[in-house]
């Protein structure tokens, strides 16, 4: 009985929530209705935030994928906070694990030996396309956040076929809070260069070159060592063996 | 457009139909086969020799993705069989049994050996 | 009704019973496994959608790693819902 209701009362709600969001018009806008105060041309302007996004973002930022330009460049700040949610989950995961693990070990059992020749053979491969994702991040669709998630899963590879395989808690840490350090320096040298967080000081280069787009591909590295080294924390927290 | 590509891309044609021919037919074995061992078969070589097929024939109607797709095949052979073999050990490790009508059990045989 | 209404209505009805087991399976490792493939289709959208950045994303975090970790979390407690 319960159940049928709540089934009922979701329903509803997803119909209402549904007829609430159809009245908002996704993409088709007629941009010439709206007016806006543009604070960086500081002027009226038709262009609305995204337009404005689509037509400038290469010539402001230097990155032609402008997905990264807006979280990289004109979201920065956000991003930061991101990572720094993302650090504090891994810490919590890893003070609340330490404490389960120390009461209980698990037991170690041999995994196949085809999984693992195959994994010693991708675990390079792996690594290559998440290092190649975050450093083509300003070119290519990715970044930081993908390229991290699939270094931290060529880690949980080898955790698999490697029952007593660990991470260097040493290195990890050490390498999670370089790039912390290299996020919140290059952010701090734009505001000591021009007045505003995370400045983009360098030059812009060529569009579409590897190095282009000033200090967002140095950015996006640091993001991606972070998010892998953090979820690679994670994956070991909850399934490294101490010995 | 001469004579050169318009053959390789009929040959690019017939590859890819042979390969949506084999994905059709592992579709096909993994709903007639009667265990997972044998599913899985279906499931792993039939699989991987659709999608051979197909990125070869794909490689063949343009020769510039011919390296991408060789290497795309190149990680596929790598990855498929040994994600079938971790998954048929999972699965006769926690005590799935054999299908009535197989005849051979190989991992039992060396079990017994040992 | 052109091919992309098509294939992204399958897609969303395989999504809508794939969150339905998720939400009514005892065993939860079959649930994990059905919350990947919603995550899993959620990536196939996304990316059909022109957004390939968060489908990358997606496909990586939703589908590998969040399945991986949601599996130590079940072998570390219990298996079969009461």
């Amino acid at each position: 009985m319960k159940r049928a209701v709540a089934a009922i009362l979701a329903i509803l709600i997803f119909i209402v929530l549904g007829l609430a969001f159809a009245k908002i018009p996704f993409g088709n806008v007629n941009l010439e209705d709206y007016h806006y105060y543009n604070p960086i041309q500081d002027k009226q302007t038709s262009d609305s935030v995204p337009a404005h996004y689509l037509k400038e973002g290469k010539n402001e930022t230097g990155s032609t994928n402008i997905v990264t330009a807006v979280v990289v460049d004109y979201r920065g700040f956000d991003t930061l906070g991101e990572v720094t949610v993302l650090f504090l989950a891994s810490t919590g995961v890893g003070s609340v694990m330490y404490i389960f693990e120390k009461e209980k070990r698990r037991k170690v059992r041999r995994a196949n030996a085809v999984v693992e020749t195959a994994s010693k053979l991708l675990f390079g491969f792996i690594i290559l396309f998440g290092a190649y994702i975050f450093v083509h991040g300003h070119l290519t669709p990715g970044g930081g956040f993908p390229g991290g998630a699939v270094i931290a899963s060529s880690f949980l590879l080898l955790y698999l076929a490697y029952p007593k395989f660990h991470a260097e808690h040493k290195s990890l840490n050490v390498a999670e809070s370089l790039a912390g350090l290299t996020f919140v320096g290059v952010g701090l040298i734009g505001l000591l260069v021009a007045s505003y967080f995370l400045y983009n000081f360098l030059p812009f280069g060529l569009p579409t070159y590897l190095f282009s787009a000033g200090v967002i591909p140095i950015i996006y590295v640091a993001v991606g060592v972070k998010v892998g080294s953090e979820l690679t924390g994670i994956v070991d927290a909850m399934m490294g063996v101490r010995e | 457009m001469n004579w050169i590509d318009l053959s390789l891309s009929i040959l690019g044609y017939i590859f890819i139909g042979i390969g949506s021919f084999f994905l059709l037919l592992a579709s096909i074995g993994l709903l007639r086969m009667p265990d997972v061992y044998n599913r899985m078969q279906t499931a792993t070589k039939a699989t991987t020799l659709g999608a051979l097929s197909v990125l070869f024939g794909v490689g063949l109607l343009n020769l510039h993705w011919m390296p991408k797709s060789m290497v795309i095949a190149l990680f596929i052979l790598l990855t498929a069989p040994v994600g079938a073999s971790a998954l048929a050990r999972a699965s006769y490790k926690s005590g799935i049994a054999l299908w009535k009508g197989s005849v051979v059990d190989k991992y039992k045989e060396e079990k017994e050996e040992e | 009704m052109d091919l992309f209404m098509v294939v992204s209505l399958i897609l969303i009805i395989a999504m809508l019973i794939a969150a339905l087991v998720a939400a009514e399976s005892r065993d939860l490792i079959s649930a994990a496994i059905a919350m990947g493939v919603v995550s899993l289709i959620a990536s196939i959208l996304f990316y059909m959608l022109q957004a390939p950045d968060v489908a990358i994303t997606e496909a990586s975090i939703g589908a590998g790693l969040s399945l991986a970790i949601m599996i130590f979390a079940i072998k570390h407690t219990v298996r079969w819902e009461k």
